[in-house]
């Protein structure tokens, strides 16, 4: 048995330390939001925060999130909240910024791809609260262990959604 | 209890029977019921009642509740269209005068509470989808519902907001159908578990689209927020108590046998047990990681027979010019054939004679195919999946198990889009999922992983077509005629049930009807009625190595986005671009002048002007090669689907050194008819041009003389971010056309022959053959 902390709480977990985080997030902890898309650290579907950076749930051992915190698809309005400071009944209330632009811009299609682009997005907005076009292309396509990949082709709606959340969340500051 | 006081109306051939309910309590029986129909019945191919709605009745379809909320449910499941979520609500909600945000629920794709089959394409494409006559019907019944509450006559009653009026009173939907029992039958035809589905018949009234207020807007799809908040349950989250993980142990080519399963490895994997049955090995364990370190172990251990049976990708159209059997099967041609080419093409002025070829293409879903079954002890099977066509997956499990229809149950669930492979019934995962839990009497979730989903599925057909073009003296083209070549494109055997030795439908063959079969239909409708002179031949072969694969298996094709048309598409719209250029005539200025209905003119001098299009002919004066210097170039496709008319240009710079090709501009012009949801639809639209990027600068799928090759994201590459360009779509809104047409393909196919007419333009070069990667352009740039 080990302890990790998703999503702010801490989970124990009943499995062999080399199950791949994504199995445990999904099975043991019954999230939902990263999916298995390859199991090769190809594609992005699986991605979740590891203590803030952007990791492939799919080829990462649960023994490598010991003592760290992840953050999921889930996990992302009480991250906000928690960076502004919210109240618990106001962070009830709240979505991510991030989430809110992908709905304003109906950006998903099939959305099976889209847990990833949301938290590669977060990781990037974290950083960078203005990037550019450029700068945005480049985080989702050569800044992570591989582009994160959308078969449906949502591309040019996931630009718009981050350029939209990145103008909420200048505002916010 | 209720006393029965029974009244019948006929609603346009459909018919409403109404009971007045004396309820004590408040019992209330809602919406729209059963009455026998034997007449219309009797054209319905008769699938056991026991888990199906009848899609005779309304009530099947839409449910009016006392509250005045509005259910709907639609055999057709959604893959990222969110038509049934967006453009069906706003149909619904039109053709019933109701608010949209009335329809709270959205019932789809589950068998046994869905009343209509069929699959998830074609959602608008013939215009008048079922969901809208079954609306426009109920509409019917409800206006003569409330002449008999209200006591005038129907041509009086008005309706607005879910709210009917006449006679200077005013009743809701829902305090109309409260305490009644309404009975509304319709009028319904066809096959339930075929690919096409029931289809509702008749001719109900329906509302003029000048007094549409509801389509035309863009309402946001609320499946989106449930995604994008994590709520969403899609097919990977369905669990079911006592559930096992399942992987499968598939052949070691498309043509093995199994000599001896590995042995599992019970020291390592205590939980696991295995599952043979023919060439079927799968692993079962109560955890997903046992499972997986399961399947490997074994996978390692088990033996095959070898099997060299496929031309191999290298000579692959070789083997299909010289080696496949095109005589087999009947040719088709198109019913647009006309005038004796031969004669013309003697007296040509200017010659094109040309070959272009399509590869293989994976659909690849970005996640690969699962399913969940529970295969019960009373011989009912449950399967929980995703899946394009649930009826038609009925069909095939029921066939594959020896049982009737009635005891399989689909239920659909959210996941990966499929792109067309699952829909005449399965991704791959579903049967093998039923085999292995019917094997161990517990559900079990398979789940396959990327290079099986790469390996093991279907995929679009390789392609290849002869095109001939004659030209007069004043460059106007008199005479076309193509020869298109294609094996047989819709495979819907589950490879499960074919590696088990059990029931399927027939391998591809040249007796078929439609689907299954190796013909090879005209699928890309001519659009330049001006050509006196058309000759368009389609030639269809079995699938490569069906025939000597000893599991009747090889290369096994699926429809796929724009299916048939992509692979005849490619070759007409770059031969008429060539054909443009030997008339030194401006490529969409030439379309024009050869095409004749308003609509085709219309959506290319659209795209014309969205792009900046400079008149001119191609290719341009471009500078002599240098490795270094990027060349610029433009295309222009034009393409007819479902209902809509699509153009597109492509702008390109292409680098000779290195032969990489990056598209800088995309413009596409649509003209659907009536746009239901201007946002959905271009959502849609911006997707299928990235996919067609995608598909003419990337994609093939290889293989050896054994298998495909292609296994991963690395060997199957798709465009990714930072290749995107600028996506400019222009809507043509055109209400008075009357009808909706499809927007979520069509798309993916106009790229291709835009970037291979650009990259014409930009340096005279003609890239026949797809995908027109980096090496191919290269050395045609060298050559």
């Amino acid at each position: 048995m080990v302890t990790i902390t998703v999503n702010g709480v801490r989970r124990e977990i009943q499995a062999p330390n080399d199950t791949p985080l994504l199995y445990v997030l999904r099975n043991d902890l019954e999230l939902s939001g990263p999916q298995f898309g390859c199991g090769l650290s190809q594609c992005g579907s699986c991605s979740v925060l590891l203590d803030g950076k952007e990791i492939r749930s799919c080829v990462t051992p649960l023994s490598a999130a010991l003592g760290k915190e992840v953050t999921t698809l889930e996990g992302l309005p009480a991250r906000w909240a928690q960076q502004k400071g919210l109240s618990k009944v106001e962070a009830e209330k709240t979505l991510h910024p991030i989430q809110q632009a992908w709905i304003e811009e109906q950006t998903p299609l099939c959305g099976f791809c889209q847990n990833g682009m949301m938290i590669k997005a977060t990781e990037l907005l974290e950083r960078n609260t203005t990037p550019t076009v450029a700068e945005i292309k480049e985080a989702f396509t050569t800044s992570g262990p591989s582009a994160h990949l959308c078969r449906c082709g949502s591309y040019t709606s996931i630009i718009e959604a981050v350029q939209r959340a990145a103008q909420v969340m200048a505002k916010a500051r | 209890m209720a006393t029965p006081n029974e009244k019948t109306v006929n609603v346009f051939g459909a018919t409403l029977t109404r009971r007045q309910l004396m309820t004590a309590g408040g019992a209330l029986f809602v919406g729209f019921g059963v009455v026998g129909a034997a007449v219309v019945k009797k054209s319905v191919k008769a699938v056991g009642a026991r888990n199906t709605l009848d899609a005779t009745l309304p009530g099947s379809w839409i449910e009016i509740h006392p509250d005045n909320t509005i259910l709907m449910r639609t055999g057709k499941s959604d893959f990222g269209q969110g038509t049934t979520f967006t453009a069906y609500r706003q149909i619904v909600a039109e053709e019933l005068n109701a608010p949209f945000e009335a329809i709270t629920t959205v019932v789809m794709g589950d068998t046994d509470r869905t009343p209509d089959g069929s699959g998830a394409f074609d959602f608008l494409g013939r215009g008048t989808p079922n969901i809208r006559k079954a609306a426009a019907y109920t509409y019917q019944a409800l206006l003569d519902l409330a002449s008999q509450r209200l006591g005038v006559p129907k041509s009086q009653i008005s309706a607005k907001d879910g709210v009917v009026s006449g006679g200077g009173k005013s009743m809701s939907y829902g305090e109309l159908v409260k305490g009644q029992q309404l009975k509304l039958t319709i009028p319904v035809s066809g096959d339930l578990t075929s690919l096409m589905g029931l289809t509702v018949t008749g001719n109900p009234p329906m509302k003029p689209v000048s007094e549409y207020s509801i389509v035309g807007k863009s309402f946001r799809n609320t499946v989106t927020t449930s995604k994008v908040t994590a709520r969403e349950k899609w097919a990977t989250d369905v669990r079911l108590p006592n559930m096992l993980h399942g992987r499968m142990v598939h052949p070691k080519t498309l043509g093995s046998k199994l000599v001896s399963a590995g042995e599992l490895d019970k020291s390592r994997f205590p939980n696991a047990q295995i599952v043979v049955k023919g060439n079927l090995v799968g692993v079962v364990a109560p955890t997903e990681w046992e499972a997986v370190r399961a399947a490997q172990q074994v996978a390692s251990a088990t033996k095959w027979t070898d099997w060299k049976g496929l031309p191999g990708s290298a000579n692959l159209f070789q083997h299909l010019r010289e080696s496949a059997d095109w005589k087999t099967t009947p040719v088709k041609k198109s019913d647009k054939t006309r005038g004796e080419v031969a004669p013309a093409m003697a007296e040509a002025a200017k010659k094109l004679t040309a070959t272009y070829e399509l590869p293989f293409m994976k659909h690849a879903p970005i996640g690969p195919t699962m399913a969940l079954a529970d295969a019960r002890p009373d011989g009912t099977v449950y399967i929980y999946t995703h899946n394009q066509n649930p009826q038609a997956l009925r069909g095939e499990i029921a066939q594959m198990l020896g049982t009737t229809t009635d005891n399989i149950v689909v239920r659909s669930y959210s996941g990966p889009g499929h792109y067309g492979r699952s829909n005449g019934g399965n991704a791959g995962a579903e049967d093998e999922a039923v085999l292995l839990s019917k094997a161990v009497g517990r559900p079990v979730r398979v789940q396959w992983m990327r290079p099986e989903d790469f390996q093991w599925s279907t995929q679009s057909p390789a392609a290849f077509s002869d095109v001939e073009i004659g030209l007069d003296a004043n460059g106007k083209m008199v005479a076309y005629q193509v020869d298109h070549y294609m094996p047989a494109m819709q495979d819907d055997r589950p490879v499960g049930a074919v590696l088990a030795g059990l029931p399927t439908m027939a391998a591809p063959n040249e007796k078929a009807d439609f689907i299954g079969s190796t013909a090879n239909d005209i699928s890309d409708p001519w659009v330049y009625d001006g050509v006196a002179i058309l000759m368009e031949r389609g030639h269809g072969t079995f699938q490569v190595g069906q025939k000597a694969s000893p599991l009747a298996i090889g290369l096994r094709d699926h429809s796929m986005r724009t299916p048939g048309q992509f692979q005849q598409n490619f070759p007409r719209e770059l031969a008429i671009s060539e054909a443009a250029a030997l008339a030194k005539a401006d490529a969409i200025q030439f379309r024009i002048d050869h095409a004749r209905e308003e609509r085709v003119i219309g959506v290319l001098k659209a795209v014309r002007e969205a792009s900046g299009w400079e008149t001119r002919s191609s290719p341009r004066a471009y500078p002599a090669l240098n490795d270094a210097a990027a060349l610029r170039g433009r295309g222009v496709s034009l393409m007819f689907r479902s209902g809509t008319y699509w153009a597109c240009v492509c702008e390109i710079a292409v680098t000779p050194g290195t032969g990489a090709i990056a598209v800088e501009k995309y413009t596409i012009a649509v003209d659907p008819g009536i746009v239901v949801n201007p946002m959905q639809l271009k959502r849609q639209v911006e997707g299928g041009a990235v996919m067609g990027i995608s598909h003419a600068l990337l994609e093939e799928a290889t293989f050896d003389e054994s298998g495909i090759t292609t296994r991963d994201w690395l060997t199957y590459p798709i465009l990714k971010m930072a290749d995107v360009p600028e996506i400019k779509v222009v809507l043509l809104n055109r209400p008075e056309v009357g009808s909706y047409g499809g927007g979520s393909e069509a798309a993916n196919a106009l790229a291709a022959p835009a970037i291979a007419a650009a990259l014409f333009d930009a340096t005279g070069k003609i890239a026949r053959r797809l995908p027109l990667k980096p090496q191919y352009v290269q050395a045609l740039l060298k050559a």
